[in-house]
């Protein structure tokens, strides 16, 4: 940042990063130094309150540390938490979660208030608040962002299902909302209604749904369902998905591999933050500082910077230099510096000193699954050896130790828990039988012989996973494990893929017989990881281990259109006992992650959930020549 | 190895007066250079290592995990345990047995298949087949050895041998140079013109008459493409291009990359000193070994 920099709204193509020539680079920057020198650094086209003009020295900056990057700032691409990061910053959704809250709760956010739902549970009448505006863009006619309405919400989520945009987000509302797939197959004209998808006016929205669909709020908080303007779309083409237009708390000033670099958004609503209404818990919250943020409107920061280091110790060395990035998620080689207990928590003095710092569970899990379309591991045409089979996989079951496991790959601070259902979520069960992730090599030897199986008939168990260093030791420790209740070494055969694309792949089309992967909840429900195993999402869906368990589909089709009650709790954990009975999966730890932050920062950081939502509401203390905002 | 040329001059001849050749000379000058006979020396410890390996005398419990996570060096675990309980000290062992493999597997058939095209492309010097030799050896030439290398493993990735194949098809190209000019200049002296006389065919010429008078030199570049192999195995393992099922000082060091930040430095240590001792000491033998083969210091 040069000396001087000030607020001035500047077409974004200018603040773009695409290395003008020469010498248009020094007009651009005479200009503006012109300008400085001469005191025009005011705002004067936000519709907010006139912003204050920081100075480099005096600008509130936050850096966010990350493993990666995303590849798309569009929208209708945000598939992970990376590309969310952006989308929630940079655009606005309808809905979103509590700040503070644990459990995770949902409020309204560009919603005017909770919608208004018909009786059937199938319609829905959303109103969106008035007043808000997209950053001012070369998009829109003279550069001025024009009002967010109710048609903008209507044509972002359209957008999914027109083909012309490639988008990965369909799946949170193909089948549920109602003529969506109609005005796909009509030709995806935009000029077009869908029958369950309408603007009644200009801040009224209506949905209807095919069936009641108790997440339908929570889809509505992902950076999927961010809303983008027509105009931007259409101007910059391709160029869109490096180009965000939204009318989120941040705006995008630069983006490549390395970092992306948002400014506050000065056209922002002015909305005071409740931090009781957002969850404030003093007891678990209280040493963090959170109250400097009571009844003032996010976003607190000038500029919002986020770093995209893959490399862990890298990423670790930039935490620690202190001038770098401010938040780090602790890396499993670090834990043994960081905490001084594991069981619970707790820091090491130097650690509290400098840093804060609390561990959360992962919304999510990592779990293997059989794939039971091979007839080695099982469905058969062969009652017989599909009893065998089913056996064959009990026996691996009741080899795999999870607590090793846990010890060598998670710190050791990973919560084991049986089944599908995981702990951040209402419906999980803490008092379940931990029979299925407690380690019984004699009961698996037994469980072989007994079913006539021997090291000559055993099946090739192809474990295929990327090509990593860690991977490959987990690979080797099940081996060996499986070793120990008689399974030749040489039948565990290792298929190294050389990115997750690859191996990706090959689950969806059903090329391995054994799924080891991680699961990051999309929202705080068990449906989501229920339905991992729900028959017809079978390959290419989501469920690589082709389960097909007539009696577990109706009742996920029972549950998944019930809204929580205690039935419908009683009926997930029906299904979770279920894929443990027919030992369908390996299952499962959910990783408890350690995050640290600068003491200057004033944040609750949270990665795990829809990802960054917690960015807007950041406040950096102890600005070198500034205050509070 | 330079050494000094009237103390290693070898004796004229013996009483009984028996004819000296290249190879008796050879043989009497290496083992009158210390260095090399020194390399030489570790170079067969390292063998029967790898032998005992290959025959399942010990380092047979290199993948079993009973020891915890990086459990200190003990009698038990002579250089610790890694990440998930591993005995560091039986997976460097048993990483010997898999250089040699790489080293021998590579050395061998590079040096073959070197031989063979360099001997055609000498031969048939200024003709098309030896115009689609050098071709092919600029081609592969102009590619960075290591991009070359992780593309062809990459693009066989699955395959056991790919690693091996990926090595072989660049590291003939070094013996291939150095055979086509030795049989450009041998091809022109009589025995050769006796043959061609009395309508020896040109293969058998090259082959029966020709590549046996290359020898030294393929011995030499065996012995250099071996810890060349060696080297290029552990980097490829490092990238995860290497070894598919096994272990490697590679493997070993690329795992070591989890563990040094935590202060656990025994995997990057025991693969690092084994290697360094087994390249250091096949560069050793490999240097007198050119030394005693070279014949202008030999004749």
């Amino acid at each position: 940042m040069v000396p001087g920099y000030h607020r001035r709204p500047m077409p974004a193509a200018a603040l773009w990063p695409r290395r003008p020539p020469a010498a248009r680079a020094c007009a651009v920057a005479a200009l503006a130094w012109l300008l400085l020198a001469s005191g025009c650094g005011r705002d004067t086209s936000s519709s907010g309150p006139p912003a204050e003009v920081p100075t480099a020295a005096s600008m509130k900056i936050y850096r966010h540390g990350l493993d990666q990057g995303p590849s798309s700032l569009d929208p209708a691409q945000s598939a992970n938490i990376y590309a969310n990061h952006v989308a929630i910053n940079a655009y606005d959704t309808l809905f979103s979660y509590q700040y503070l809250a644990r459990p995770y709760q949902l409020k309204p956010n560009l919603a005017a208030g909770w919608p208004e739902i018909s009786a059937d549970l199938l319609e829905y009448t959303i109103h969106i608040k008035q007043g808000v505006h997209f950053v001012d863009d070369p998009a829109f006619p003279d550069g001025i962002g024009r009002e967010l309405t109710a048609e903008d919400f209507v044509y972002s989520i359209k957008r999914h299902f027109d083909p012309a945009t490639r988008a990965q987000g369909a799946w949170l509302w193909q089948g549920r909302i109602a003529g969506l797939e109609e005005w796909k197959a009509a030709g995806a004209d935009h000029a077009k209604e869908a029958e369950g998808l309408v603007a009644l006016d200009r801040y009224t929205i209506r949905i209807r749904l095919t069936q009641p669909y108790p997440q339908l709020l929570d889809t509505l908080t992902q950076g999927y369902s961010a809303i983008v303007p027509r105009e931007a779309v259409a101007y910059y083409g391709r160029e869109f998905a490096v180009h965000p237009v939204g009318s989120g708390p941040f705006r995008v000033v630069s983006y490549d591999t390395a970092r992306i670099v948002m400014d506050r958004n000065p056209k922002y609503r002015q909305e005071p933050v409740d931090i009781w209404e957002e969850g404030y818990d003093p007891a678990t919250q209280g040493e963090f500082g959170l109250e400097r943020i009571q009844g003032r409107s996010p976003p607190f920061i000038d500029r919002l910077e986020i770093h995209f280091i893959n490399e862990s110790s890298a990423r670790w060395n930039s935490f620690a230099k202190g001038d770098e990035v401010q938040y780090v998620t602790v890396p499993n080689e670090q834990l043994d510096r960081v905490l001084a207990t594991r069981d619970p928590v707790t820091f090491r003095q130097e650690i509290s000193d400098r840093y804060f710092g609390y561990a959360g569970l992962e919304a999510g899990f990592v779990f293997m699954a059989f794939n039971l379309s091979y007839p080695e591991f099982g469905y058969n045409p062969d009652p017989e050896r599909e009893r065998r089979n089913k056996a064959l996989r009990c026996a691996i079951i009741k080899a795999f130790d999870w607590p090793a496991r846990n010890e060598s790959f998670y710190g050791g601070i990973g919560a084991v828990f049986p089944g599908i259902i995981v702990p951040v979520v209402p419906e999980f069960d803490p008092d379940m039988s931990r029979e299925s992730v407690t380690r019984d090599v004699g009961g698996a030897r037994r469980l072989l012989g007994d079913n006539g199986w021997n090291a000559e008939n055993l099946p090739v168990l192809t474990y295929g996973t990327t090509a990593t260093v860690l991977n490959r030791l987990m690979y080797e420790q099940f081996r060996a494990w499986l070793k120990e209740i008689g399974y030749p070494p040489e039948k565990v055969v290792l298929k190294p893929y050389a990115t997750f694309g690859d191996i990706s792949r090959a689950w969806k089309e059903s090329e391995l017989p054994w799924v080891s992967k991680g699961w990051g909840l999309d929202y705080p429900d068990a449906e989501n990881t229920l339905q991992l195993f729900y028959g017809p999402n079978g390959s290419p869906g989501s469920n690589d281990a082709n389960y097909k368990n007539p009696e577990y589909d109706a009742l996920f089709r029972q549950a998944k259109v019930m809204l929580p009650s205690p039935e419908r709790t009683a009926i997930y954990q029906r299904l979770n006992q279920m894929v443990i009975d027919d030992c369908v999966a390996v299952t499962g730890v959910t990783r408890t992650r350690v995050h640290l932050w600068h003491k200057n920062v004033i944040a609750l950081p949270d990665r795990e959930i829809v990802g960054g939502f917690f960015l807007k509401y950041v406040d950096v203390a102890d600005v070198p020549n500034g205050g509070e905002r | 190895m330079s050494v000094n040329a009237a103390s290693v001059a070898p004796p004229a001849a013996t009483a009984r007066g028996r004819r000296q050749t290249l190879w008796s000379k050879a043989a009497w000058k290496f083992r009158r250079d210390r260095a090399g006979m020194i390399g030489f020396g570790i170079v067969l410890v390292y063998l029967v290592a790898a032998l005992g390996v290959w025959f399942g005398w010990w380092a047979t419990g290199w993948a079993e995990v009973h020891g915890g996570k990086w459990s200190p060096v003990s009698g038990e675990y002579w250089f610790g345990t890694n990440l998930i309980g591993q005995d560091i000290y039986q997976r460097s062992i048993y990483s010997i047995a898999t250089a040699f493999e790489v080293g021998l597997v590579v050395a061998v058939l590079s040096t073959l298949l070197g031989a063979a095209l360099g001997s055609l492309a000498g031969f048939f010097s200024g003709r098309f087949t030896d115009e689609v030799v050098l071709w092919l050896m600029g081609v592969l030439d102009s590619i960075p050895f290591y991009l070359l290398v992780a593309a062809i493993a990459f693009a066989l990735e699955g395959n056991a041998y790919a690693m091996h194949i990926a090595m072989i098809s660049t590291f003939w190209i070094t013996t291939s140079r150095l055979v086509r000019g030795e049989v450009i200049k041998l091809k022109n002296l009589e025995f050769v013109e006796a043959a061609h006389a009395i309508g020896v065919p040109e293969y058998t010429i090259i082959f029966r008459h020709i590549v046996p008078n290359t020898l030294h030199i393929l011995l030499v570049q065996a012995t250099i493409t071996f810890v060349a192999a060696i080297k290029s195995e552990v980097i490829l393992s490092f990238l995860g291009l290497g070894v598919k099922d096994g272990m490697s000082w590679g493997l070993m060091i690329s795992e070591s990359t989890l563990e040094v930040l935590a202060g656990f430095f025994n995997n990057f240590l025991a693969a690092s000193v084994l290697m360094f001792g087994l390249v250091m000491a096949f560069n050793m033998f490999s240097d007198a070994l050119q030394d005693a083969l070279d014949p202008r210091k030999v004749s």
